[in-house]
């Protein structure tokens, strides 16, 4: 097996352009674990870590633009007041060792539907920047995610960056696991408020082949925000709302019974985090509650 | 001149051996490599009960570096069968247990073939070239049905599942009345079903087992709990001549149980060593151990507990049906037999009855896992307790308070047989209480009820004691059981001054290393640092029963502490000679001899010294100091204790936070208080773990579905409360140390603790039990929630 370092981004294409079998590695902590259980056995690893252009992030016009190689621990560290939504999510991944070298380019490149980062990308508009010796293209997150483990990279593609905008609003995620770290999602939520678009966006995780966004949720809410006139004036949420809007949560998914959860329990435990992250959201939102950094349900 | 010096029992010594461990600049078994070593891969059995129609080995055998590929037929002549030391009743059913699977696989993980190649690689890829076909036989994993007439058969040899029914009987025994009787005539009669899951042992280190057969000797390098007893039984299993084997479990990354085995893959090492003439490594994969390392407990336990309208038990019944797995291991049988000495726990009980049915199922065979038979029975009696008090609206600590034994009555003489030293309830209770709140949180508990808080308050009580120190000789004798309960230990004074203790304990973490080495310091009034203690090769340590039970300290180190008495025997006449007194007119103190009511004295370094020199010693004394004694204790010790937790119910997700736990133990006569809250600590979290996150589950087909640290969840820190630990002092009587064990009794007390305070946060929505692991899953169903 071969293990090929590039050192530029563009070397990095050179290669994938070349050799599109090669495996990119970039923390390794999917990667390693195939590799450990000889699930595949690769004839090259194209190792990501020294290339810089991928550990940066940086504005790009009204949003932020970050590195598909930015480990976690960073994202929680420098980015956390910005991208509130990922932090939280970036905090839940695994342990301390895991978020040292995972990386979201990571999460979208193995695109497990119980990837932690999924719904928070759903549900904050992001945009996937892939290049290749063709080119660079942007996929909004939504288009990202084609079947359980499978995205929409070609083969000769890389991915370089995400593309979100810094948060103007609350954003909650919440994971119920079968226990508090180093665990795999049961199932995972993520809300994001965007009062100048007057919506919502919102996400499930771990409940379905892929992570998706709750649409019918998300029109509920915004129908009765807007109604309400809610966004300009905020108010408690009624607890019907709340309720209803957990249930629409619920229905948006298509969860499995497996080893960590029945079918019914996802569903149930969806529409508690659901109500809960919205609850939270809206009540930072109504500048009432104390801001809530954690994001255990 | 004798400076006062600070005693070191008692003394919270920082561990001496933790620098080597935790660094890991030290021998673990898979560290070694020795010179033309091979490795060696198992294939194990990807089907739970099959026929071998065919293996072809032919690719395997033309991969690169490979050097063998052996089945269990190239093996069947010289693997002999795995032996179990523990035949419980004379009609047992003791099915034959090749260390590879030669024309019938039982279990998901059995070996089947094995290949020795130049590197762990070659052999692990060479596997993949094997082919073995299987012709499918139905498998029996249901425990409940693996008695019906028509259940397929694990080994039809029987013609049952059935591998042995053991009663115990109060009446028969003369250890108390009958229970039917008691039973009809009760005014309460609480009948319960409870489920102890399966659960894999999951120590930290893999493992690992290298044979160098290339000198006169055989040399086996073992992670295990057991290099004495692996010695003497592979001399057994395979025919080899005793002396011709050679025993070392190095440094050893944990155990709770389940290295206390002599395991297939042992026997397959030595044999392909032997083969080949060369020595040869196996290191188990995470996932291999999983499969592949006993697992403990799953038995259904039927609980019957019959008691007046005040609380007071007259009788208890206990039917146990345990699930063996496939084969018999070491101890297999006699493990759910451990408990029947301990389902009255602390409590008066004026009739007992016990019926353990043992059953064959297409699993992995259980064994010892940290307990080993006591944590079920403690679990049994413990739940019943809180289901009697509920049932009779008492407080759970009330209904205890008039069941058990009180401090003036000891030594007691339980239902079971047992006769209990000694022991404090009621002042460990006193104890847990103050420090827990009691009365705070059952306040707090009442207001979240009445606020229809979403999120309730639970409260659950483990006044626990347990038997260990295994064992007396005599009591194994008297169960069946293969061998003594005795250790030894020996002490070697060198010329310098310094001292070499032999322990026959075999640590694996526990710290043995720092603790002896406080009791001889003490004892010989040495510097402790002065004190090395040798351990764990049969060249070195020739005798040993090795670690299991809660057994090193209140026997192995009982032994130490012997032998180092008789080194001052020894030395006593010398000193007199050196002094020109008699021995009589000696003081010992600190380390040195003086002659009564003078400052004229020498130290036992100078004894030492003198001894060696032989130059001028009494007539007729033979010029060694060193010492050995063998201790077999004249009873179990019973270390007990008072357990509090509350937990926090999320009913609507069911998740259970443990909100505050408290444990007041008395393990008697503390040696190292860091080392003991050490254990205390370990345990209660290992208790935990069983209560909400441990289970080893297989599927329909038998194939394990738990087999990684993925899916068989072990809690982490971010799962825990903070303990809260404190003691209890009660020495034990039983043993001239007054310690008891406490290697098991944090498990042993906490898992009924929690799942206690689980259903007392939920029984008034209806809810009597739930089924261990409390998930929240579980928990969320048990209140209504759905499927
Ligand atoms: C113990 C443990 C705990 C974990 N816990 C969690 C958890 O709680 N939540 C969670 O979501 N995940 C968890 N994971 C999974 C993993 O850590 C995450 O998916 C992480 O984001 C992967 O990032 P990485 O940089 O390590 O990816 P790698 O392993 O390097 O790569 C993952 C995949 O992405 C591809 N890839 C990587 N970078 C690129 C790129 N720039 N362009 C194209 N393809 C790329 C790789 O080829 C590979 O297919 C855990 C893993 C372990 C081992």
């Amino acid at each position: 097996m071969d293990f090929l370092i590039p050192s530029t981004f563009a070397e990095a294409l050179a290669i994938k352009a070349e050799r599109p079998e090669v495996v990119p590695i970039a923390g390794g902590t999917d990667v390693m674990v195939e590799l450990n259980f000889d699930h595949r056995r690769p004839t090259a690893l194209l190792d990501l870590t020294r290339i810089a252009e991928l550990t940066e992030w940086a504005p790009s016009e009204n949003l932020l633009r970050v590195g598909a190689g930015v480990p976690y621990v960073r994202i929680i560290d420098e980015l956390g007041d910005r991208l509130p939504g990922l932090a939280m999510a970036s905090r839940t991944v695994g342990s301390p060792q895991i978020r040292n070298r995972g990386t979201v380019g990571g999460n979208l490149g193995a695109a497990s539907p119980a990837g932690d980062t999924h719904p928070v990308l759903l549900a904050c508009d992001a945009q996937v920047e892939v290049a290749s010796v063709r080119g660079t293209r942007m996929i909004p997150a939504a288009e990202f995610y084609l079947g359980v483990k499978r995205n929409a990279l070609e083969p000769d593609e890389l991915i370089a960056a995400v593309h979100l905008a810094p948060a103007a609003a609350p954003q909650q995620f919440s994971k119920v696991g079968t226990r508090n770290a180093m665990v795999i999602a049961v199932c995972s939520f993520a809300v994001a408020l965007h009062p100048e678009q007057g919506r919502v966006g919102a996400a499930v995780g771990s409940a379905a082949p892929t992570p998706r966004r709750a649409l019918a949720a998300e029109e509920f809410l915004a129908g009765e925000l807007s109604d309400a006139g809610l966004w300009e004036s905020p108010k408690p949420l009624l607890d019907s709302v709340r309720r209803r809007f957990g249930e629409l949560a619920a229905e948006a998914a298509s969860p499995i019974d497996d080893v960590r959860g029945t079918a019914a329990y996802r569903r149930h435990a969806l529409a508690v985090l659901a109500r809960r992250t919205l609850g939270w959201a809206w009540q930072d939102y109504c500048g009432t509650g104390e801001t809530r950094s954690q994001s255990c349900a | 001149m004798t400076a006062a010096v600070e005693a070191e029992v008692g003394r919270a010594r920082r561990r001496k051996e933790d620098a080597r461990l935790i660094t890991g600049r030290t021998r673990w078994t898979d560290n070694l490599t020795l010179p033309g070593m091979l490795h060696l891969a198992i294939l194990r059995s990807p089907v739970a009960h099959a026929r071998i129609a065919a293996v072809d080995t032919s690719a395997a055998e033309a991969m690169p570096g490979v050097l063998a590929v052996l089945t269990g037929v190239d093996l069947a002549k010289e693997q002999g069968s795995m032996g179990c030391a523990w035949p419980v009743t004379p009609d047992m059913a003791a099915p034959q247990h090749p260390a590879m699977a030669v024309d019938t696989v039982r279990y998901a993980g059995e070996a089947v073939a094995l290949v020795v190649a130049a590197s762990a690689y070659q052999a692990r890829d060479a596997l993949d070239a094997i082919d073995v076909e299987y012709a499918d036989l139905p498998v029996v994993l249901d425990v409940t049905r693996a008695l019906a007439a028509d259940s397929p058969l694990v080994h039809p040899e029987f013609g049952s599942n059935r591998c042995a029914t053991w009663v115990f009987d109060s009446a028969e025994a003369g250890t108390g009345g009958e229970t039917a009787p008691a039973i009809a005539d009760a005014e309460v009669v609480l009948r319960r079903r409870f489920r102890q899951q399966r659960i894999i042992p999951a120590f930290m280190e893999p493992r690992s087992v290298l044979v160098d057969p290339t000198g006169d000797q055989v040399t086996m390098w073992s992670a295990t709990q057991v290099p004495h007893i692996l010695r003497m039984m592979l001399a057994a299993t395979l025919g080899l001549p005793e002396h011709k084997l050679r025993v070392i479990a190095p440094d050893v990354g944990g155990g709770f149980g389940g290295k206390l085995q002599v395991t297939p893959e042992e026997v397959l090492v030595l044999l392909a060593a032997r083969r080949l003439g060369r020595p040869v490594k196996y290191t188990e994969t995470r996932s291999d151990s999983m499969l592949s390392c006993h697992h403990g407990r799953d038995q259904f336990q039927d609980l019957t507990l019959a008691a007046r309208p005040d609380g007071t038990i007259t009788a208890l019944e206990v039917e146990l049906l345990a699930d063996l797995g496939a084969y018999l291991g070491l101890l297999t049988p006699g493990i759910p037999l451990l408990g029947a000495f301990m389902f009255n726990g602390i409590y008066r009980i004026p009739a007992y009855r016990f019926t353990c049915t043992s059953v064959f199922t297409n699993k992995m065979y259980t064994d010892a896992v940290r307990g080993a038979g006591r944590p079920e029975a403690t679990f049994g009696i413990e739940r019943m307790m809180d289901e009697l008090a509920a049932e009779l609206g008492l407080d759970p600590l009330e209904v205890r308070r008039r069941n058990w034994i009180g401090h003036e009555q000891f030594p007691f003489t339980t239902v079971a047989g047992l006769t209990y030293d000694s022991g404090n309830y009621e002042a460990a209770t006193d104890r847990a209480t103050e420090l827990f709140d009691y009365q705070g949180l059952r306040r707090e508990q009442a207001r979240r009820r009445e606020q229809d808080d979403p999120t309730l308050l639970g409260i659950g009580v483990s006044t626990y004691t347990e038997m260990c120190g295994i064992a007396p000789s005599k009591v194994l004798g008297s169960l069946s059981f293969g061998a003594g309960g005795w250790e030894h230990a020996a002490i070697r004074m060198l010329p310098t001054g310094k001292v070499e203790v032999v322990t026959g304990s075999s640590p694996h973490g526990q710290g043995h290393e720092t603790a002896w080495s406080q009791i001889v310091a003490d004892r010989l009034g040495v510097p402790f640092e002065d004190v090395e203690v040798l351990h764990g090769d049969t060249q070195i340590s020739p005798r040993g029963m090795d670690t299991y039970g809660s057994r090193s300290l209140a026997v192995g180190g009982v032994a130490v502490l012997l032998a180092a008495d008789r080194v001052l025997d020894k030395a006593r006449p010398v000193a007199a000679h050196l002094l020109g007194c008699a021995a009589e007119d000696l003081d010992f103190a600190a380390g040195r001899f003086t002659a009564r009511g003078t400052e004229n004295g020498v130290s036992i370094q100078e004894v030492t010294g003198a001894v060696f020199a032989a130059h001028d010693l009494p007539d007729g004394f033979e010029p060694n100091l060193d010492a050995q004694a063998t201790f077999d204790p004249e009873n179990f010790s019973f270390p007990h204790g008072t357990h509090l937790c509350a937990v926090e119910v999320d009913t609507e997700t069911g998740a259970v936070k443990i909100r505050s736990y408290v444990c007041v133990d008395d393990v008697g006569t503390v040696v190292n208080p860091l080392i003991v809250d050490g254990q205390v600590h370990g345990g209660v979290v290992h208790g935990i773990a069983q209560a909400l996150f441990e289970e080893a589950s297989y599927d329909e087909l038998g194939n394990l579905t738990t087999g990684t640290f993925a899916d068989y969840l072990l809690p982490t820190a971010a799962d825990l409360p903070h303990l809260v630990t404190d003691r209890t002092v009660t020495p034990a009587t039983s043993n001239p140390l007054g310690a008891k064990g406490v290697g098991e009794s944090g498990t042993i007390a906490a898992t009924p603790a929690v799942v206690n305070a689980v259903v007392d946060a939920v029984r008034h929505l209806g809810v009597t039990d739930i089924e261990m692991p409390c998930t929240p899953q579980r928990v969320w169903r048990a209140i209504g929630g759905g499927a």
